[in-house]
């Protein structure tokens, strides 16, 4: 029997269903569209389809040593067997696999492989993300119109430099001032240290290449020195145990468990409801506007509507998708917003696929101590004042260097109880990975399947994903590249890899509902708002006209608090 | 009296009441499901196998540290029918081994006989015998490595590191 039939309907909902405002998703941006809402004094209703994730309190493996888990962290095979997707990814784990969407969970349609790796509860992936937060640079904004591919971005630098500033003082990023017009500098806490080898990197790097490639420390969402507003939050400084999927207790990472929605509680202006799955936007074709929500009760599986005069969705990239798709109306039969046609298209992803590791047999009388949450990196040094290479754009790249030591396993018996009881350090190992920028096309998209539905009668998202040969070029590029810096930097027994893994996997995806400068190419304008349908925002990652190469949940994060703060002046002027 | 699910509350080192959830209320090693892959002659075999390939000394050996059950369990939960049915097959296998050379049980051996078995079957090249007693020994060692006391006593794991240097000098 379809569920579908069991959903009942309740119009009748007034007060207490009305708010000035909704967040659709409690992630890594929909936590800073409420808390940012919340701010201004608007009431808000947050919006999570999975369970509640209550700071420290459901963290059950915070605390708990590595003997502690029955398969010294490897999932069973019964358990990998049934969700061969969502294995795939490296941070599913037996510490960490309460906070995965499981794949039965949500099933969709692959037109094209795709591994979606999603995360349902209040904090959503905000709780397992790999905490790493570049700015992008003026060169990333102008990419598009500089090289001809997707649409102009309709924002530069300079209009989120300042709320770039705004979301790092408060969620707390550590980063060193490197002064690089490739990846701007922010308000950064203490940096962490590169450690021997990768200084030594950095230094060939920097003399190999005139000064025009870089090594540096990440910048990363950790509170590496508590000040007051971190303080404030309940987060202490980051204790370096790098279990951060966990969840952490101290809060020294940024998640909006431990950062956003608790202050946003705080103010008490915001309603948090989980188990509640969003089914569609409520357009009001009388009123020419978007009044409202529908959503499902995840366990009930009833049919309530929530009123609010701006709607923000921020139901993490390809559910964003999914919701605008779904929202149909007279004015809008093929999705919220959607009268040019291009809603769903033009998905991007970061290319991760290429790796390179090697030795290096310096610095044989230095070890590293404790443990750091966090690497080196390299910004992108291709095509970034000109066109350079026969391939569009370019990667930058993660790169760490580790002193391995290990006991001796090689005897039997007494050697083996002997070897295991010795410390022996081995030479430095080192090891990098590339983040590619790929090129948004029309190509790659993402519809309603028409037949099939998911477990609470919402139609099956269905993905039409792929890399192309700037790609592939792309690795390849990334293959030679490193391979030459890391030879001249000295390093032997460097080896290539190509994972081919699947897009999707990066965790990266964007894109579908993108910003543009015009009506007729774009859904969203400038500050994040559906051209035509203006109390509506969308500032996750769907929003996203092209990717770059960094890590783009800081940039997210600021779009949703300029565009929240937008929002909220424009609804005191009355114009929302 | 609250329920155990509730949470506790402690005093904490700093005098002041810390409140902790239900699931900080410590582990215990039988909370972990007793594995039952094996039939108790097999299981017999690998304790043995396990006691001679990490044989107690001055320092404590696999059995004490329950390295058989772990390596039991894992083949159980971890790995597929094959993998399974040839590792019972090759512990059945080591006991005829042990009649045929040495006319007694597997695990009537002495430790260094029982470690002449499996050091030759380690030997070979691409035989059955060479992948059971590889993976036999890798969990072995996994297990024993991952132990409370390995980690603990010998390589010093700290859940709480609290810092990071990237350069020190190897003997500090």
């Amino acid at each position: 029997m379809n569920k579908l039939d069991s959903v009942h309907f309740n119009i009748n909902g007034a007060a207490g269903q009305t708010f000035d405002a909704i967040v659709i998703g409690s992630g890594i941006s929909g936590g800073w569209s409420a808390k940012e809402l919340c701010d201004k004094g608007l009431k808000t209703l947050l919006l999570e389809r999975g369970r509640n994730v209550e700071h420290i309190k459901d963290y059950p493996t915070t605390n708990m040593m590595p003997w502690e888990f029955e398969h010294r962290e490897k999932m069973p095979l019964e358990i990998t067997k049934e969700n061969p997707i969502v294995s795939k990814c490296y941070n599913f784990k037996e510490s960490s696999a309460h906070f995965f969407v499981k794949d039965k969970e949500h099933p969709y349609v692959q037109e094209k492989p795709f591994d979606w790796i999603r995360g349902y509860q209040v904090g959503g992936k905000s709780l397992l993300w790999a905490r790493q937060t570049q700015r992008w640079s003026k060169y990333d904004f102008e990419g598009p119109a500089r090289d001809g591919f997707a649409v102009e971005w309709p924002i530069s630098y300079d209009d989120l430099a300042p709320w770039y500033s705004h979301v790092e003082r408060f969620a707390g990023i550590a980063g060193n001032k490197d002064g690089l017009d490739v990846l701007p500098d922010g308000e950064f806490l203490p940096p962490h240290e590169l450690n021997c080898v990768e200084r030594h990197f950095s230094d060939q790097v920097a003399r190999n290449y005139g000064g025009k490639r870089h090594v540096i420390i990440g910048r990363c969402a950790h509170v590496t020195e508590a000040k007051p507003i971190h303080l404030d939050q309940g987060r202490a400084k980051c204790q370096h145990r790098v279990m951060c999927e966990r969840g952490c207790p101290f809060g020294g990472y940024f998640s909006s468990n431990a950062s956003t929605i608790p202050w946003a509680m705080k103010s008490g202006k915001l309603t948090l409801k989980p188990d509640s799955v969003v089914h569609s936007i409520i357009y009001d074709d009388k009123k020419g506007k978007t009044v409202g929500v529908r959503v499902i009760d995840a366990h009930t599986l009833k049919m309530t509507e929530y009123f609010a005069r701006v709607i923000f969705v921020n139901a993490a990239a390809m559910n964003t998708n999914l919701i605008l798709l779904n929202s149909i109306s007279s004015r809008f039969p093929n999705g919220l917003g959607n009268d040019s046609g291009v809603l769903g298209k033009y998905i991007a992803f970061h290319n991760y696929r290429a790796r390179i590791s090697g030795r290096y047999n310096g610095y044989l009388d230095k070890k590293t101590d404790g443990r750091r949450p966090n690497g080196g990196y390299i910004p992108r040094f291709r095509n970034v004042y000109k066109q350079e290479t026969d391939f569009l754009r370019g990667y930058a790249a993660g790169f760490s260097a580790w002193r391995s030591s290990g006991n001796d396993s090689s005897g039997w018996g007494e050697d083996l109880k002997k070897g295991l009881h010795q410390n022996k350090f081995t030479d430095w190992g080192v090891g990098s990975h590339m983040m590619g920028e790929t090129i948004p096309k029309e190509s790659n998209y993402v519809r309603l399947d028409p037949q099939l539905k998911d477990l609470h009668g919402i139609p099956q998202l269905s993905f039409h994903v792929d890399y192309d040969d700037n790609d592939e070029k792309m690795v390849k590029d990334y293959q030679e590249q490193m391979t030459e810096m890391f030879e001249k930097a000295g390093f032997t027994d460097i080896r290539v890899t190509d994972g081919h893994g699947y897009p999707g996997l990066d965790i990266h995806e964007m894109g579908g509902v993108r910003m543009g400068k015009d009506p007729k190419t774009s859904i969203l304008n400038g500050w994040n708002q559906v051209h035509a349908a203006p109390n509506v925002f969308v500032t996750d990652g769907a929003c996203m006209t092209s990717t770059s190469t960094q890590n783009p949940s800081l940039t997210y994060m600021a779009l949703s608090a300029r565009a929240a703060d937008y929002a909220a002046k424009q609804l005191k002027r009355g114009e929302l | 009296m609250r329920r155990r699910e509730a949470i506790r509350t402690l005093t904490g080192i700093f005098g002041t009441t810390l409140l902790v959830p239900s699931w900080a209320n410590g582990w215990k090693e039988n909370h972990f499901s007793k594995p039952s892959l094996l039939s108790e002659p097999q299981k017999q075999i690998l304790t043995k196998l396990v006691d001679a390939i990490l044989p107690k000394t001055d320092t404590p050996g696999g059995n004490e540290l329950g390295v058989q059950v772990f390596v039991e369990r894992m083949i159980q939960d971890c790995f597929d029918d094959s993998v399974q049915n040839r590792f019972r097959n090759e512990l059945d296998k080591m006991d005829a081994a042990a009649r045929d050379l040495r006319g007694k049980r597997f695990t009537e051996l002495n430790a260094p006989e029982r470690l002449s078995i499996i050091k030759y079957w380690s030997s070979q090249n691409d035989t059955p015998e060479k992948e059971f007693a590889s993976s036999v020994k890798g969990l072995a060692v996994q297990g024993y490595t991952s132990s409370e006391y390995y980690l603990t006593q010998v390589s010093k794991y700290e859940l709480v590191p609290a810092r990071y240097h990237g350069c020190v000098d190897i003997n500090s």
